[in-house]
């Protein structure tokens, strides 16, 4: 989904400047705005922490293993481009489609949330724990507030299946800001992944 | 006519005062911990036993002078939590939000905002203490200030579903998903309990200082969306008069300002 289309979408029912902007609800977008500078505090804390202790950091971070991150990369963006489609779905009115795509969504993101648990569980056998070292202090707090997030966007989706479920409400409003939300939670975990496992 | 709009204006007096001990709770809550008791931004949590007696004598007549205003003036904040329900109760949807978020946040206050007065109150006041005991009531009363912060975490998500499902347009939307944000910092306090140093020690730079502006701001937020609450209120039990006020309407005036 993009602003574009956002665009389009609300100069089709006659939305006021502001809605034409902003896809969905224009005040989730405080939201938006909010939580990414918290994130990006988040981000300056790590690098500054990073620059410290540089080797320290290097040691600690070789304990990832780079092709789980890059499948739950995988996951996520598979998981965008779902309810994007299901976004689409909504507006061209093919809501059993729309559904589909929104089924699909929480099943990427089950299977990246399945997954990061297994991560976890491995990383704590082979010794490795909040308190091991300041990298692994950082690895799991970006993890767990940004999963934290995702078990919200489920929530979120509920809401979006739960409008697609009845011809009544269908709110293409409330589908494009759950949407919005979900978005958010996928590019904060793109800069997680850039950060705690790419950058070497 | 007349007689309805007197009470209108006596039943509004009664709302306007209730807003008046908000602004005044907080503003006595912040010249207490921040000026005058010194027990924010909160010590180290790695101080030693004889560290700690030190701290203690550094503040003791801020730590007493401070709390014992906390001790008489504190209970003020029940107005405050009353007017927040009193908004809930005025919205659309069932009282149980209402109910659930008062008492929420009564219980909350015990171990957020009331033990750390009777623990530095205790720690000032009894200097014959062994100074272990003293680093104890030190640790105590910083952990359960910084550290309990997700006990409010459930009464700021009550207000948002509230606010975002509510039809009388009480409060805006966008203070609805403000309150999300204050709810997921509430949570990564969590590891303060854990760490003694580092970014999630409750003096840490997460564990702290990323939460000090987003708490502020939202306080901030609530207060003059309270006030703008109380000025559109009929008393009444349906949509306001008015509608809340319209963010980007503002920014979007702003922005054209700037341009010109």
């Amino acid at each position: 989904m993009t602003a574009v289309d956002g665009l389009a979408d609300d100069a089709a029912v006659g939305g006021d400047d502001a809605a034409r902007r902003f896809p969905g609800d224009p005040d989730m977008w405080i939201f938006v705005v909010v939580e990414s500078l918290v994130f990006t505090s988040y981000f300056c804390i790590y690098l500054y922490a990073r620059t410290q202790h540089e080797q320290a950091f290097l040691a600690a971070q070789s304990a990832l293993t780079m092709w789980v991150g890059i499948l739950e990369t995988i996951l996520l963006l598979t998981s965008s481009w779902a309810i994007a489609r299901c976004v689409q779905c909504t507006r061209a009115g093919s809501y059993a489609a729309a559904r589909q795509f929104a089924f699909v969504t929480a099943g990427l993101g089950a299977a990246f949330f399945a997954l990061k648990i297994a991560e976890w569980v491995h990383l704590i056998r082979d010794g490795y724990s909040f308190g091991s070292s300041d990298f692994m202090q950082h690895f799991f707090f970006l993890t767990g507030i940004h999963a934290a997030h995702l078990v919200i966007g489920f929530v979120a989706l509920g809401v979006l299946v739960y409008e697609l479920s009845d011809p009544r409400r269908r709110s293409h409003k409330t589908i494009e800001t759950c949407s919005t939300y979900w978005h958010t939670v996928d590019l904060f975990w793109v800069v997680i992944f850039a950060m705690l496992y790419v950058v070497r | 006519m007349t007689q309805e709009r007197g009470k209108l204006r006596g039943a509004k007096r009664e709302l306007w005062l209730a807003w008046y001990v908000t602004v005044a709770f907080y503003g006595l809550y912040s010249v207490v911990f921040f000026a005058l008791a010194r027990a924010q931004p909160p010590g180290r949590p790695w101080l030693d036993p004889g560290q700690t007696v030190a701290w203690f004598a550094d503040r003791h007549w801020g730590l007493l002078i401070g709390f014992g205003l906390i001790f008489v003036l504190g209970g003020f904040s029940a107005v405050a939590l009353a007017l927040i329900t009193y908004s809930i109760r005025r919205m659309s949807v069932s009282p149980a939000y209402a109910y659930s978020y008062l008492i929420l946040y009564a219980i909350a206050a015990i171990p957020g905002f009331m033990f750390i007065c009777v623990a530095m109150t205790c720690g000032v006041m009894r200097p014959d203490l062994s100074p272990v005991t003293t680093q104890w009531l030190y640790d105590l009363g910083f952990l359960s200030f910084v550290g309990t912060m997700g006990v409010f975490l459930v009464g700021s998500l009550i207000w948002m579903v509230a606010i975002l499902i509510d039809e009388n347009g009480v409060l805006p939307r966008w203070f609805g998903y403000l309150s999300l944000v204050n709810a997921l910092t509430e949570v990564v306090i969590a590891p303060s309990w854990i760490f003694q140093r580092g970014v999630l020690a409750y003096n840490g730079a997460i564990g702290f200082w990323v939460n000090v502006p987003v708490f502020g701001l939202y306080t901030v937020a609530f207060i003059l969306l309270l006030r703008d609450f109380i000025r559109r209120d009929d008393l009444g039990t349906g949509p306001l008069p008015m509608p809340p006020p319209d963010v980007w309407g503002h920014a979007k005036r702003a922005v054209e300002a700037v341009g010109a």
